[in-house]
C-alpha cells in the first residue's frame, strides 16, 4: 500500500474508532449503573427495540415499515406540492417589479407565522386526518420556496439579462435560457431549506392527535416509558432526512453540473 | 444590503396588505365562508381584547421571549466555539465529526420527548430543544467558516510572524464572523419555529400554548390572534437581532 493508502486508511479508521469507543462507553456507563436505562437507553437495548419495532410493531403493532412510509409520505406530498405552487408563482412574482412589492410584505409576513401555530386551524380546516398533516408541510416548504426564489429570480445578475437584450434575444427566450438557469443554484439552495423545515414541520405535526408516523412514533413511546423506541425513531427519522437530502444533491448535480465543485468543498 | 425600498413600492405594498384584510373581512362578514372556520381579523382582534388580559398577554410572549432567549443565546455560545474549534483543530475535527454527523440530521423537535425524560416538564426541557434547533445552524456555518479562511490570509499572517492565539484571534475568527453572522440569523428563525412547537406540545405558558388553549376551548379568533401575534413578534425580534448581529459580529458583510 502507498504512503497516501495508509494515510486514508487512518483518516477513516480514526472516526470510526472512536465511535465504536464510545458506543462501548455509552454501553458501559448504563450496566454500571451510573445512569438509568430509561434516561440513557444503552446500545443494545436500542437494536433490540429497533428489531421489535421492525418485527412487531409499536404501539399497537404498526411496523416500523409503515411509521417510516407514513411520513416519508406525508412529507414528499406536502414538499412536492409546495415546490409545485412556489417555484411558477416565485418566478412570476420575482420577474415583475410591482408584483414583487405588492407582495412582499405578505410573503414576508407569511413566512415569519411561524408553520405549527396554525395547527389548530389546520385541524378545523382539514380535520385530523392526512390533510392537515400535508397542508402545515405544504404551508412551511411554501413560503421557505417562494421567498427563495423571487430572490433568486431578482438577484440575477443584470449584465447577463443586458446582454442577451444586445443580442436581439426574444423575451421568452431570455427568461427560459438565460434568467432561469441563472437562478436555480439559489432555487435549489432554497429547495434545501425547504426540506429542513418539511422535517422540522412533520415532527411537531405528528406529535399531536395521531399515532401513526415517525413523530407520533417517538411521542408516543414517551407515553409508555419506551425512550428506547424514542431513540430508534429519532436515528430513523435522521436517516431518512440524510436519504433525502443525498437525493436532493444528485438532483442538483444533474440539474446543475456546473456548481458542483463547489459542492465538494463543504465540510 | 438591500438598497432602501422606493416610496411608490411601499405604498403598494401597503395597499395590498388592506386589500387584503378587506377582503377576509367581508368574506366573513357577508358569509361567503363560514365565520366557524376563518373569523375576520376584526372579530379576533375584538375576541382576543375580550377574553385576555394585557397582563396575561405580556406574560405569555414574556415567557416565549425568555425561552427563545436562553436557548439561542446557549445555542450561540456552545456553536460558535465549537465551530471555531473544530474549524482551527483539525484533529478535533476529525474525533468529534462523526458525532456532529450522526446527530445533525435529527430533527430538533424529536428530541422533545427525551428532553423531558432528562429535564422534566420544566423550563429547562424546551430551552434545550430550541438550543438544539439554533446550534446546528450556527456551529456548522462557524465550523465552514473557519475551513474557507483564505489561506492566502493565513499565510500572510505568518510571513509576518503571527502565529498561534494571535493568528486565530486577529486573523481566522475575524475572517469567520461574516459566516457566523449568517449562521446567527438562520439559526434564530429555526430556534423560533422550534419554540412555538414545543410549547404547543409540551408547555403551560406562551405564545404556543395560548394557541393550543384557544383550540381546545374552541375560539378560534384568539388561536388566529395567537398566530399573528406569534409572526409579529418574530418579525420584530428577528429585526432587532439583525440589527445587534450588524453592529458587533456582521459588521463587514451583508447580512
Amino acid at each position: 500500500m502507498t504512503h497516501r493508502g495508509y494515510r486514508r486508511l487512518g483518516d477513516a479508521a480514526v472516526p470510526g474508532v472512536i465511535l465504536i469507543a464510545f458506543v462501548a462507553g455509552w454501553e458501559a456507563v448504563v450496566a454500571l449503573g451510573w445512569v438509568r436505562p430509561i434516561q440513557v437507553p444503552p446500545p443494545s437495548r436500542i437494536v433490540a427495540s429497533a428489531l421489535e419495532l421492525a418485527l412487531d410493531g409499536f404501539p399497537a403493532g404498526t411496523l416500523l415499515g409503515e411509521h417510516v412510509g407514513i411520513t416519508f409520505l406525508r412529507i414528499l406530498t406536502g414538499y412536492a406540492l409546495a415546490l409545485a405552487l412556489a417555484m411558477p408563482l416565485g418566478l412570476l412574482i420575482g420577474s415583475n417589479r410591482t408584483l414583487d412589492a405588492a407582495t412582499a410584505p405578505i410573503v414576508t409576513f407569511c413566512r415569519s407565522v411561524a408553520t405549527l401555530s396554525l395547527l389548530p386551524l389546520a385541524v378545523v380546516w382539514f380535520g385530523v386526518g392526512e390533510a392537515s398533516k400535508v397542508f402545515l408541510i405544504g404551508y412551511g416548504c411554501f413560503w421557505v420556496m417562494l421567498s427563495n426564489t423571487i430572490a433568486a429570480i431578482k438577484l440575477v445578475d443584470p449584465v447577463l439579462i443586458s446582454a442577451a437584450r444586445t443580442m436581439d434575444t426574444p423575451p421568452a427566450h431570455i427568461f427560459f435560457k438565460v434568467a432561469l438557469p441563472a437562478a436555480l443554484p439559489r432555487m435549489v439552495a432554497g429547495a434545501r431549506v425547504a426540506l429542513g423545515v418539511g422535517f422540522m414541520v412533520i415532527v411537531g405535526a405528528e406529535m399531536i392527535g395521531t399515532t401513526r408516523g415517525l413523530g407520533a412514533l417517538i411521542m408516543e413511546a414517551r407515553t409508555f416509558y419506551r425512550s428506547d423506541i424514542t431513540v430508534v425513531g429519532m436515528f430513523v427519522i435522521g436517516a431518512i432526512g440524510l436519504a433525502l437530502s443525498w437525493g436532493l444533491t444528485c438532483a442538483e448535480a444533474w440539474l446543475l453540473p456546473w456548481e458542483r465543485r463547489q459542492q465538494e468543498r463543504d465540510p | 444590503m438591500r438598497p432602501r425600498a422606493r416610496l411608490s413600492e411601499r405604498l403598494a405594498g401597503m395597499l395590498s396588505v388592506i386589500v387584503m384584510l378587506t377582503i377576509w373581512e367581508l368574506a366573513s362578514r357577508f358569509g361567503w365562508q363560514d365565520p366557524q372556520i376563518l373569523p375576520a381579523p376584526s372579530e379576533a382582534l375584538l375576541a382576543a381584547a375580550r377574553l385576555l388580559g394585557p397582563w396575561d398577554l405580556a406574560q405569555h410572549v414574556g415567557i416565549s421571549l425568555f425561552r427563545i432567549l436562553a436557548g439561542f443565546g446557549l445555542a450561540a455560545v456552545v456553536g460558535v466555539s465549537l465551530g471555531i474549534v473544530l474549524g482551527w483543530s483539525p484533529l478535533a475535527a476529525r474525533c468529534l465529526r462523526p458525532f456532529v454527523e450522526v446527530l445533525r440530521p435529527i430533527p430538533p423537535l424529536a428530541w422533545l420527548p427525551l428532553a423531558i425524560i432528562w429535564f422534566g416538564l420544566g423550563e429547562p426541557s424546551k430551552v434545550f430543544v430550541i438550543f438544539l434547533g439554533a446550534f446546528f445552524p450556527i456551529f456548522t456555518s462557524a465550523w465552514r467558516g473557519m475551513t474557507m479562511v483564505s489561506p492566502t490570509l493565513i499565510r500572510a499572517a505568518q510571513t509576518m510572524d503571527v502565529d498561534g492565539a494571535r493568528l486565530l484571534w486577529q486573523v481566522a475568527i475575524p475572517a469567520t464572523l461574516p459566516d457566523i453572522a449568517a449562521g446567527l440569523r438562520v439559526g434564530f428563525g429555526l430556534a423560533f419555529g422550534i419554540l412555538v412547537a414545543a410549547e404547543l406540545i409540551a408547555a403551560k405558558s406562551g405564545m404556543g400554548y395560548l394557541i393550543m388553549e384557544a383550540r381546545q376551548l374552541g375560539q378560534l379568533g384568539i388561536a388566529i390572534f395567537g398566530i399573528f401575534l406569534i409572526g409579529v413578534v418574530n418579525l420584530v425580534a428577528d429585526h432587532q437581532l439583525a440589527r445587534a448581529v450588524r453592529a458587533t459580529v456582521g459588521r463587514w458583510s451583508n447580512v
